[in-house]
């Protein structure tokens, strides 16, 4: 957790608002595409199943990985920067 | 099993999971599908739950350690040792995962060792134990807490404690490493019949199944020293039998079972639960425990028994060595105690023995005795001398006397009323009268008189003849010394006999002490409640000085802002002190606050410089008035105006003639840091104030290059707000300010009016409010 990127402490800045699914680190334009189709067009969608899943990083990168079929770094990343946007803002 | 899933309802779903120790969270459309695949891994993890139980006899043996300190390291020796020969291939892959959490590494090794054991290692492997050990770790915290609470039950309870926890262990091991178990079960598809349990028997299953899964996987000679180590005489083929007494145990004799139990499976089962096991007073398992160890002949023996040895002297003779160890260790100061006592004892004992000697001391053969002889002229019997015939006579009213004169003395120290400390010849008399042997009252006076002849000359005796006061109310004798002096006395009936050193009876003595003690404390109890009281007082009253003096300093204050405020507001330069007290308190108050309100005002008439305190006549009548003398030099509102650095005037060089545009840059009104939110509102009050005779449109400003933009109707109206805004101090930065081109202010600020409402302070507004 040395250095996140710079996407992760844009989203952690602030609230997120009506911020699209692709603000989210981790989550690019492919994998954004994914999520959308899946009905996960916001940001705060997303927030919704992870705050659904208790917070829970396994079941939420299971979960990442069955959606979107995300690896374990891009999911890892999503969670990390919605856990750190739950712990400032929530 | 696992098909029943799908088909699941949410609640049915929900409680399923609950049982495999999942958190129970809501089931969605979205979670659902997880929350079934999760249960399905868990169901099929289950089906096989081999993989699964080196990891929970890793807990267990952990929980050993962490459970009970002093025997922890020589189990850990002792497995490290069991386990040295086939773990030497692997031992230094595995040890750097964990370095600081070197207590645990043996048993980490465990279960890769074993594995290591079946197929040689692989690169893959050596990743397993740290995921274990994630495992161990929860699991352990969770086990020690049970254990605890389990303590009062028998070994069966803690077994199926664990059995549970074999389950849970089942399905968290397979969350963590789904690949170790895949591999496992994989590579083993014949063992699995064999090793599916029945419920029942699980709690010594596992590990004996698991034995024999190593050691069928092994060579031979492997199996056979695991075999010896863990005390196992049967050969492979005897499993069925361990069944077999799996299930009479089953079929309920806990007791003589646990022992052996405990025994086969020692190396695996907790050392907590031997221990409890052995507290038990079963000694003939305690024996059974040690015949097996002899009759094994393997490596272990002398562990184990020493081990065992151990806890039986802990156990069985705990009680005894805990009496004694008491002793030993207060001997010292229990002689201490005991010599204390006797030498108070003997104290006691002396005092007692000293009071009633009269006797032996009267009858000593030491005692001067002045007898009458004739030949010798001064002589005179009853005075100087006693006939020879009557000493005895004397001394017999002595030891008559002795126990009443004493009896009187305790009387008198015990401060009874009336009592005197010593006996008067007429009352002795009286009390020589009433003997059976007495013939007559002179017989008895002479008597006497033999007798304080004898005192006066054996003054060993402890008794006095004194001259007392009749008349004086104190009681004060004084004793009298020689002969002459007494029968002055005698004549005029002020001779009495007392003891010379009067000893005071324990009781009196005692509650004498407790009186004067008594009074001590209450004249210190006294003395200390009223220095309390009086520091209790000086401190209500520092508080309250303190408290009066703030509510006197808040006077002054809201006095000063009323007059500040209502000479602004009026046009008056002076108020009334009455109207002004009158705005501040309240009718119901004015009595109760008078003296604050006097001390206030005579606070501001004093010290403060910006009111002057006068007499005027206001509507006819005089009055005292309060004038505000600072109103105008310091105008409250533009404290941050500090004043104009150089001149912004017609003519002057700093003075543009023409203003190019309506807008305007001002630099440095603020600080770059400057964390106010309400920052925006402040500067453009600050600015609509200071050119409040021109129309200004809309004002921004940026933060990060400390700019504020100013966009006015006309671009006169800018110069307006150039000259009264540039070169002043403003909060102690200098300000400057540019004109900018219309297009760049509108690049900028594309939402800005063109026209419109003009800005208006808003302050009068907020003050208002406030």
């Amino acid at each position: 957790m040395s250095s996140t990127s710079q996407k992760h402490r844009n989203f952690v800045a602030e609230p997120m608002g009506e911020k699209s699914v692709t603000d989210l680190a981790g989550v690019g334009e492919v994998l954004g595409k994914r999520l959308e189709t899946a009905g996960f067009d916001k940001a705060y969608v997303v927030l919704g199943q992870f705050l659904v899943l208790k917070k829970d990083k396994e079941l939420f990168q299971e979960w990442m990985k069955e959606t979107c079929s995300a690896n374990s770094k891009q999911s890892a990343d999503c969670y990390q920067c919605l856990k750190d946007w739950c712990d400032e803002f929530l | 099993m696992a098909d029943q899933v799908d088909s699941m309802s949410d609640a049915e779903l929900r409680t399923k999971l609950a049982e495999h120790g999942f958190p129970v969270m809501p089931i969605t459309a979205s979670t659902r599908k997880l929350l079934v695949k999760k249960l399905k891994m868990v169901l099929d993890n289950k089906s096989k739950p081999r993989n699964s139980v080196d990891s929970k006899v890793e807990s267990r043996r952990s929980l050993a350690r962490y459970s009970s300190g002093e025997e922890s390291d020589l189990d850990s020796t002792n497995n490290a040792k069991e386990r040295r020969g086939r773990r030497a291939t692997t031992g230094g892959a595995m040890l750097p995962p964990v370095t600081n959490k070197s207590r645990r590494i043996p048993l980490k090794k465990d279960s890769p060792a074993k594995r290591d054991s079946d197929k040689g290692s692989e690169s893959e492997e050596e990743k397993a134990p740290v995921r274990t050990h994630e495992e161990v770790e929860t699991v352990t915290t969770r086990r020690v807490t049970r254990t605890y609470a389990a303590n009062d039950q028998d070994d069966y309870e803690t077994g199926s404690d664990s059995d549970v926890d074999t389950d849970k262990k089942t399905s968290s091991s397979f969350r963590s490493s789904s690949r170790s178990s895949d591999y496992i079960s994989s590579t083993l598809p014949t063992n699995d019949a064999a090793t599916s349990p029945p419920k029942s028997s699980i709690f010594s299953r596992p590990t004996l199944t698991h034995t024999n899964y190593t050691s069928n996987l092994s060579s031979s000679d492997q199996l056979n020293s695991i075999r010896s180590r863990l005390g196992l005489t049967s050969s492979l083929a005897d499993r069925p039998s361990v069944s077999n007494y799996t299930s009479t145990y089953a079929s309920n004799t806990y007791q003589p079972l646990t022992s052996s139990v405990d025994e086969i499976e020692s190396p695996y089962l907790s050392n907590f639960t031997r221990r409890l096991s052995s507290l038990k007073p079963d000694p003939p398992k305690q024996t059974t425990f040690l015949d097996r160890d002899a009759s094994n002949g393997s490596t272990l023996i002398p562990r184990r028994s020493y081990i065992t040895g151990l806890m039986r002297s802990d156990v069985g003779d705990y009680k005894a060595v805990n009496d004694k160890k008491f002793l030993k260790n207060n001997l010292v100061s229990l002689a201490l105690v005991a010599l204390v006592a006797l030498f108070f004892f003997c104290l006691f004992f002396m005092y007692i023995v000293k009071k009633n000697d009269i006797t032996s001391v009267v009858d000593d053969q030491n005692s001067v005795v002045q007898i009458c002889q004739l030949n010798i002229p001064g002589n005179r019997p009853g005075i100087n001398c006693v006939p020879k015939e009557q000493v005895s006579y004397a001394k017999n009213l002595l030891k008559l006397i002795h126990p009443e004169l004493t009896a009187r003395v305790a009387a008198y120290k015990c401060g009874k009323p009336g009592a005197l400390p010593y006996l008067k010849e007429s009352e002795i008399i009286d009390l020589a009268c009433v003997r059976p042997e007495t013939v007559d009252v002179s017989q008895c006076k002479t008597d006497l008189n033999n007798l304080e002849v004898l005192l006066m000359h054996n003054p060993r005796w402890g008794l006095n003849v004194v001259q007392h006061n009749l008349y004086s109310k104190v009681v004060e004798y004084i004793p009298l010394t020689s002969t002459d002096v007494l029968v002055q006395q005698r004549n005029k009936n002020n001779v009495a006999i007392a003891l010379s050193d009067p000893s005071t009876p324990i009781l009196c003595l005692f509650v004498n002490t407790l009186y004067s003690a008594g009074s001590t404390f209450v004249v210190v109890g006294i003395l200390s409640v009223l220095v309390l009281g009086l520091q209790r007082l000086y401190k209500y009253y520092l508080n309250y000085q303190k408290k009066k003096s703030e509510e006197i300093y808040s006077m002054v204050e809201q006095i000063i802002d009323v007059i500040s405020q209502e000479t602004e507001d009026s046009g008056e330069p002076y108020i009334s002190v009455d109207h002004v007290r009158d705005t501040l308190i309240s009718p119901q108050n004015r009595e109760k606050m008078s003296s604050t309100w006097d001390a206030a005002v005579k606070f501001i008439q004093k010290n403060e410089s910006r009111v002057r305190t006068e007499v005027q006549s206001v509507d006819g009548e005089d009055c005292r008035v309060w004038r505000w003398v600072a109103s105008h030099s310091s105008p409250k509102r533009s404290t941050s105006w500090q004043g104009q650095a150089f001149e912004t005037q017609e003519g002057s060089v700093n003075n543009l003639t023409v203003s190019p545009t309506p807008c305007l840059k001002i630099r440095h009104m603020f600080e770059k840091n400057d964390a106010n939110p309400n920052l925006r509102t402040v500067i453009q009050d600050v600015i609509l104030e200071k050119c409040d005779r021109c129309n200004i449109l809309h004002i921004d400003i940026e933060r990060t290059s400390c700019c504020v933009y100013v966009k006015c109707a006309t671009p006169t109206d800018a110069g307006v707000v150039y000259k009264s805004l540039h070169g002043w101090w403003y909060e102690g930065r200098l300000i400057t300010v540019k004109y900018l081109r219309l297009e760049r202010y509108m690049q900028r600020f594309p939402n800005s009016p063109a026209s419109g409402p003009y800005l208006k302070p808003s302050r009068l507004r907020r003050s208002w409010d406030e």
